[in-house]
């Protein structure tokens, strides 16, 4: 829309230059000035609504309370900060920190306002680090591992140690297999029902030479440039392995490669000159194409469990940057990101074909899921957060009368069967990848 | 006077160390603005401030407890339910003690009497669907499904629903209000038991003091809970259906329904509406401004521009819309017959009906309000007003015509009177105007046309919510009573002879004018010398 040409009854206002770049926070102000506290990123959409019981979405408000700690407060604070009437205190550092970064608020907000709510937040890690406060130690010591060693751990174990004897990974495929730091060293399951399922589907496939860590938690907590560093390198080795698809099982993992490389690399996700999938999406059209057979029972009652970096905070990405002109509209025009178009319904679809299986709905589910409080280096840093909220949804699965809880994210997996095992729950936690695998194997 | 380390500590013993701050940082998030219902405006910038400290109660005796440490000590204090109602619900001045209610979200159905019982922390869209779910329903009122239904019903709290519940002092049952020094009230039937079942009190309605036409403001104490009447619903689920940001209630077809009718004028509307009320049919009926479904259709901000750039003062003058609800409340048999007496109506007044989605996304578990921030960034509903359906709809036209004064900084919208419906089955009718700006435009306008329209009301003798603490009361006050302001300050005064309690409301608006030079020069009444500074 051109304000020039609106005629005499408007205003002419002066264009602002803008972009969805996180490294200035200053793109953001205007979404910050907008939040109208209608707290919709953190109740459930109230067409979703269950009652008076799970009401929220977000896990910092709804643990911690205080308004600060929704995205309305966070919006209000960082404001605050953009006009130098705030300064950084410890306070406020776990406010910025104590967060998942799950999406819940972005996709509530953009259920009727279009804030860019989750670049926002983004935006506030990478000031922290740019003004010398953040990321905090528990994050500045995965960093450290990584530089030290390629895994978030600081493991000095082979990272390939979990590829089990009668699995041989090709050479050269057009499937690439991206382990990640988990399911090469902590989670082993996962990785090796991986390597199950594309040998059950005859599907070859290779891992990239010399993988390292996809840099999630050092992206998630500001650290931009290194994190642009490990992005360009794992790109670079990507383009160099020859695949056309990356496939992983980590649903941060494939945050980072869908959505995250791009943002740093200031390119679209459809010019990474490869296809990144998570191992759902690459399952699911085996399965609905004849290619992977799952006859084996499963008989139980299961829920699922939205990962954050699967399903909300999945769409692809594409460079924006224009101006800001009268009433706040911009130009070019922009296809806003809500979460509508997430990994939903592929794992739902894989689940639902498995026999016996009984999968039941969660109160808040698909966007309106609750986190488990422990992505994107929050459990790392704040682990008493990360057990409450883990505890809190639990709370909501039991209530569904879940035997098994099925996730695609070993780090929701981890929080959440840490915690079963510590209430003496008899929950039994999967990932998606070890359910696939058990209804395959003969 | 900031609050001591003493007062404090005194703090930390009735919530825990924990529910009470005066990090700067938390007092910061709970700033009104800068964006939000009203924000931008003066009333935000020059009279809302952060406070110094923030509390959290859970129960009521511990707001009784913090009320009284605040009398003794003279803090003031503002109550908070969700802030989501603009600068009116945060500290106007400084070194407040902001009490959050959000803790106090306890929840009781009563499925066999027809009520809901709930703290000031409880929003709307959990009680309608723990209500449907029993076979009840509320109103959501205009403040949406994200509102603290204690604050909305004590404030305003209609929908287009209204046309069948009725209005919201109607539905205020036993209710909780600790007074500004601390005392508990029990209005209703909590006054002789435990059981808030019924509204009315023996003696006087003290409900009266919480609302009158529109609420105080937090003026007058703190309700703490609240029973809520609920009505009849039909059985059948409203599915959720779709994903975010097009998520609607489908509906059961032979149930529930909307109809949307195009009729050929706006007696044709009011005649179409009133005899809507006069066969008792229908959930809800209204009319509402064009503008609100180019919002429902756009895919964004700029799509809505795009839609509403089309627009002009011609087909804005010639759209006439009655929205129908019709719902089988007792049977499928119910909507049947509702449908045919509606299209009976309909036939006789010249409407036609249009295709309608079986879906709502608008009023039955929303009151969308958070969308009225999408096209312009700022928003406000300038006044209402209830009347007869026929005296009603005088008023939008009125400030449409103002408001062209005003325009820009005021959202072009091309003469749109607004929006009008019924309420009681006819009995009433129901209009609101609404503005929408830009706050990085010259807000001083808009904060111009808000008191221009209460000037324009006392010329043209309309009786509307701007009596309330919502404009000046010394211009008000004089013109309607003709002492309502004298009457609404000594009850102020006879409960809060210390004015801790969210001061200066109800002066605030005085004082603003006072403030504000871009105000100032449009005063034309007399104030005390002694106006709280």
């Amino acid at each position: 829309m051109d304000s020039k040409n609106e005629g005499k009854q408007r205003y002419y206002k002066p264009r602002a230059e803008v972009a969805l770049d996180i490294e200035d926070m200053e793109n953001f102000v205007y979404d910050m000035s907008r939040c109208i506290k209608c707290k919709g990123c953190t109740w459930v959409d109230h067409t979703y609504m269950p009652g008076a019981k799970f009401m929220t979405r977000c896990p910092s408000a709804t643990m911690y309370e205080y308004d600060a700690y929704g995205a309305y407060g966070k919006m209000r604070i960082a404001h605050g900060m953009a006009e130098g009437k705030v300064e950084w205190n410890d306070k406020a550092l776990e406010i910025m920190y104590a967060c998942t970064l799950c999406g819940a608020c972005d996709v509530g907000c953009k259920r009727n306002l279009d804030l860019e709510v989750e670049l926002t937040l983004e935006s506030i890690r990478v000031k922290a680090v740019k003004d010398g406060v953040g990321p905090l130690p528990a994050h500045k010591k995965i960093a450290e591992n990584v530089k030290k060693t390629g895994n978030m751990f600081g493991s000095s174990k082979k990272r390939t140690e979990w590829i089990p004897a009668d699995a041989k990974p090709a050479d050269k495929a057009d499937v690439l297999y991206f382990v990640g730091c988990t399911a090469s060293y902590t989670n082993h399951e996962i990785a090796q029902s991986t390597a199950k399922i594309f040998k059950a589907a005859k599907v070859n496939y290779m891992l990239l030479k010399d993988e390292s860590c996809c840099g999630n938690a050092i992206f998630s907590s500001g650290m931009v440039d290194e994190a642009r560093e490990i992005a360009k390198k794992n790109v670079e080795a990507m383009k160099k392995s020859g695949a056309k698809k990356l496939v992983t099982a980590c649903a941060e993992g494939y945050r980072m490669w869908k959505v995250d490389y791009p943002k740093l690399l200031n390119i679209a996700t459809a010019d990474l000159g490869f296809e990144v999938l998570h191992l759902v999406e690459f399952v699911d059209e085996l399965v609905k194409n004849g290619s992977l057979k799952m006859k084996k029972e499963f008989n139980t009652r299961m829920v699922y469990h939205d990962a954050c970096s699967l399903s909300r905070l999945s769409e692809p990405w594409t460079p924006w940057e224009g101006k800001r002109g009268w009433m706040g509209c911009v130009e070019p025009r922009l296809k806003r990101r809500r979460g509508t178009n997430g990994v939903y319904e592929q794992p739902r679809d894989i689940l639902k074909a498995i026999p016996g299986v009984d999968l039941v709905s969660l109160p808040r589910e698909r966007e309106n899921a609750y986190c488990c409080g422990a992505g994107r280096g929050t459990k790392e840093a704040f682990p008493e957060f990360a057990k409450w909220n883990a505890n809190h949804r639990l709370e909501e699965i039991r209530d569904a009368g879940a035997e098994t809880l099925v996730t695609a994210c070993p780090m929701c997996k981890n929080n959440f069967a840490q915690n079963v095992k510590e209430n003496g729950n008899d929950m039994q936690v999967m990932d998606i990848s070890e359910v696939i695998c058990s209804a395959i194997e003969s | 006077m900031a609050i001591s380390k003493e007062v404090y500590k005194v703090f930390e013993s009735i919530v825990g160390d924990y529910y009470v701050s005066n990090d700067p940082v938390i007092c910061e998030s709970y700033r009104s603005g800068p964006g939000g219902y009203e924000n931008g405006t003066g009333y935000e910038r020059v009279m809302t401030t952060i406070p110094g400290c923030v509390i959290m109660p859970r129960t009521t005796e511990e707001v009784q407890k913090i009320v009284k440490v605040c009398y003794k000590n003279d803090i003031p204090y503002v109550p908070y339910s969700t802030g989501f109602y603009g600068p009116k619900s945060h500290p106007h001045v400084e070194d407040a003690l902001l009490i959050d209610l959000k803790r106090m979200n306890d929840f009781y159905l009563d499925e066999k009497h027809y009520y809901v019982e709930v703290g000031p922390g409880m929003i709307y869209s959990p009680i309608q669907e723990e209500a449907m779910r029993h076979g009840a329903y509320v109103v959501i009122g205009g403040g949406g499904a994200q509102a603290s239904a204690i604050a909305n019903l004590i404030g305003d709290g209609w929908s287009p629903l209204s046309h069948r519940i009725g209005l919201p002092h109607r539905r205020i049952l036993g209710t909780e209000l600790v007074l500004p020094d601390g005392e508990l009230l029990k209005l209703g039937s909590l006054a002789n038991s435990d059981d808030p079942f019924w509204g009315e009190c023996p003696g006087p309605d003290l409900r009266g003091i919480l609302r009158g036409y529109t609420g105080v403001r937090g003026c007058l104490g703190i309700v703490t809970r609240m029973a809520i009447k609920t009505l009849p619903f039909q059985p059948e689920r409203l599915q959720p259906t779709g994903i975010s940001p097009n998520t609607v209630l489908a509906f059961p077809e032979k149930r529930v329904k909307w109809i949307n009718y195009v009729v050929p004028s706006k007696e044709a509307q009011v005649k179409a509406m009133y005899e809507i009320g006069k066969a008792e049919i229908g959930g809800a009926v209204t009319k509402v401004p064009l503008f609100w479904r180019s919002i429902a259709k756009a895919e964004d901000k700029e799509h809505f521009w795009e839609m509403w750039g089309k627009e002009n003062e011609k087909t804005v003058a010639n759209f006439f819309i009655v929205r129908v609800l019709l719902i089988g409340y007792t049977s499928e048999e119910q909507l049947e017959y509702d449908e045919a007496v509606l299209a009976d109506i309909m036939s006789e007044v010249g409407g036609e009906a249009r295709p309608t989605k079986p879906s709502d996304e608008s009023w039955i578990k929303n009151a969308d309000s958070a969308g009225m921030w999408l096209m312009c960034g700022d928003y406000v509903s300038v006044d209402y007003v209830i009347e007869t359906l026929s005296q009603a709809t005088e008023h939008g036209p009125t400030y449409a015509e103002l408001k062209k004064k005003y325009t820009p900084p005021l959202m072009p919208d091309y003469g749109d009177p607004g929006w009008f419906q019924s309420f009681e089955l006819g009995h009433q009718g129901y209009s609101e105007f609404l503005i929408y700006w830009d706050h990085d435009d010259d807000t001083d306008p808009v904060d111009q046309f808000y008191l221009d329209t209460s000037i324009m009301n006392i010329n043209h003798r309309f009786y509307t919510s701007l009596l309330g603490p919502h404009q000046p009361m010394y211009l008000t006050g004089p013109q309607y009573g003709p002492n309502y302001h004298e009457y609404f300050l000594k009850v102020k005064d006879e409960f809060d002879p210390k004015w801790m309690s969210h001061p200066p409301v109800p002066l605030a608006h005085d004082v603003l004018i006072e403030r504000s030079p871009w105000l100032k020069k449009m005063k034309y009444w007399e104030t005390p010398d002694d106006l709280p500074k």
